[in-house]
């Protein structure tokens, strides 16, 4: 490593980072990164900045990070997906520059990752925990996806009227075809990460605590190859390219679809920050438990008498 | 440029998630609060909406003609405002704290200090910065408030909009108050008035959060 390349490292490395913690592994030239974002670990504005400065970071000096690492620091959530606070926020102001603002930062740091082989950089993500609609598209992109066998997934928006409008449509069609992407979607369901490996989204599924020894048996299995596996791996994009106009163009409908987005839906949706708040205090139920009641309410509600919570709301 | 409210949604969000990120409000947006604190928050609040309209009306008499329509805005505002702190009394009477006792209570150090700052802000820093003022508590009604009255209202087993009234009709007013402050906001393109509204929102959000962690 040459001293200019020193000195990059040194300045990522050393940023004064509130959500991320940052480590270097110069053998393999990988990078870890553990994301910790308080109060609820979301894609926040500011974790979405930190997020995205350590992108342009690794971009900025090519060759130096070989290998990009995602894992969560909070016990239970790998990710919650879009804030859904400020969501409400934005949404009461009907303030649709701020919100597409957001939606196309997120489309940026999944669209990085789309690109990440072409940069020499192979991804790989552990998700040990709960990680609902915009966690798991960001999820979606990385080269090798692992789950623990506990952790659940899903997209629920369409709960609360909206869809995931971060990339989840194109890389869900692409991973496994439009049947499920159609089913999770507009389902709005939480899956186990069996089912999501049936589904071959998830790439391996492994016992809780056995995660740390599934990234290292998947970067000692590509660094050999690495070479040759990024070059399949722009084979694989060109054989089934996603273009940024696209995602760009389904995030600007998700904003229109967001300002549309009725008092009850906004109630849904604060329903659900609150069970991230409860999590997030301490509760051991949280946003994947008041789904799950959200699902059984609506189940149980439209065969015994056709009134859902969901309607009731 | 980019519209000062997205601008100032970003400058402020980390000062409303540390708000958010507060043990005392976590608990109180997810389980509510027991009666003796949820009065003790109340009583703050008394003083912080009784001071309200008195702010918006020094801030507006030192606006300068260039900010001609956030003066007009500041005159609805009061108008809309006025007596909210009837609500706030009669709430407190909901959850046994009598009139005579409102009116006596002594604000909290955290509650000048808040009070005290929008005053000299109004006055020596900025009259734009009461709109700093504003996006807070609107902030705050808005996105927090209906959590926060069905979280109370459920351990506090209140009926209905008793003991609520307050918090839990700002909820839906301050909806539609955000629209118009959003528009308000955006009319403002000066680096001065801005960064008193930046400071103004920090300032606030970090006194209303040592206000909630008080009590």
């Amino acid at each position: 490593m040459n001293s200019d390349s020193m000195a990059r490292l040194a300045a990522l490395m050393t940023r004064p980072y509130k959500y991320l913690r940052l480590e270097w592994n110069a053998e393999l030239s990988a990078l870890r990164v553990r994301t910790f974002v308080k109060p609820i670990q979301c894609y926040s504005l500011a974790g979405l900045t930190e997020m995205q400065r350590v992108l342009d970071d690794i971009a900025a000096t090519p060759g130096l990070v070989r290998h990009l690492v995602l894992t969560s620091d909070v016990t239970g959530v790998f990710n919650f997906g879009g804030d859904l606070s400020l969501f409400v926020l934005l949404i009461r102001a009907r303030d649709i520059e701020s919100l597409r603002m957001y939606g196309r930062r997120c489309v940026d740091l999944v669209w990085w990752l789309e690109n990440a082989s072409s940069r020499g950089v192979h991804t790989t993500v552990l998700v040990q925990g709960d990680t609902l609609g915009g966690g798991l598209e960001s999820v979606m992109p990385f080269h090798k996806v692992i789950f623990e066998r506990s952790a659940q997934a899903g997209f629920p928006e369409v709960l609360f009227n909206l869809f995931p409008g971060m990339g989840a449509w194109n890389f869900v069609i692409r991973k496994s075809g439009f049947s499920v992407a159609n089913e999770m979607i507009l389902s709005g369901r939480l899956y186990t990460a069996d089912q999501l490996f049936r589904r071959q989204l998830v790439d391996v599924v492994v016992e809780d605590g056995e995660g740390e020894a599934a990234i290292d048996a998947v970067i000692q299995s590509v660094n050999p190859r690495l070479r040759g596996t990024l070059a399949a791996l722009e084979g694989r994009r060109m054989a089934s390219p996603i273009t940024y106009e696209t995602l760009m163009t389904i995030v600007d409908k998700w904003t229109e679809t967001a300002l549309e987005l009725t008092d009850r839906d906004l109630r849904l949706m604060e329903r659900l920050a609150r069970a991230q708040v409860r999590k997030a205090g301490g509760a051991s139920d949280g946003a994947v438990a008041e789904l799950k009641r959200i699902e059984l309410d609506t189940a149980w509600g439209e065969e015994r008498t056709g009134i859902t919570e969901w309607a009731a709301l | 440029m980019l519209p000062f409210f997205a601008d100032l949604v970003g400058r402020t969000d980390e000062a409303r998630r540390e708000f958010e990120t507060h043990p005392v409000v976590l608990d109180a947006v997810a389980n509510g609060m027991s009666i003796e604190r949820y009065r003790k928050l109340l009583l703050e609040l008394y003083h912080v909406v009784w001071h309200f309209n008195p702010v918006c009306a020094a801030a507006a008499s030192r606006m300068p003609d260039t900010h001609r329509d956030v003066r007009y805005f500041l005159y609805e505002h009061m108008h809309e405002e006025s007596g909210h702190e009837v609500w706030v009394m009669n709430d407190l009477e909901a959850v046994g704290v009598s009139v005579a006792a409102t009116r006596a209570h002594a604000a909290s150090p955290d509650t000048l200090a808040l009070n005290g700052y929008n005053y000299w802000s109004a006055d020596r820093r900025h009259p734009c910065s009461v709109l700093g003022m504003l996006y807070t508590l609107e902030v705050l009604a808005s996105v927090y408030g209906g959590t926060f009255a069905a979280a109370i209202r459920e351990s506090l087993m209140l009926d209905g909009e008793r003991g609520i009234s307050f918090i839990g009709s700002h909820a839906t007013m301050d909806a539609e108050h955000m629209v118009t402050l959003r528009e308000v906001l955006n009319t403002i393109t000066d680096d001065a008035a801005r960064d008193a509204v930046t400071e103004a929102t920090l300032l606030n959000f970090h006194h209303i959060t040592r206000i909630f962690g008080a009590v």
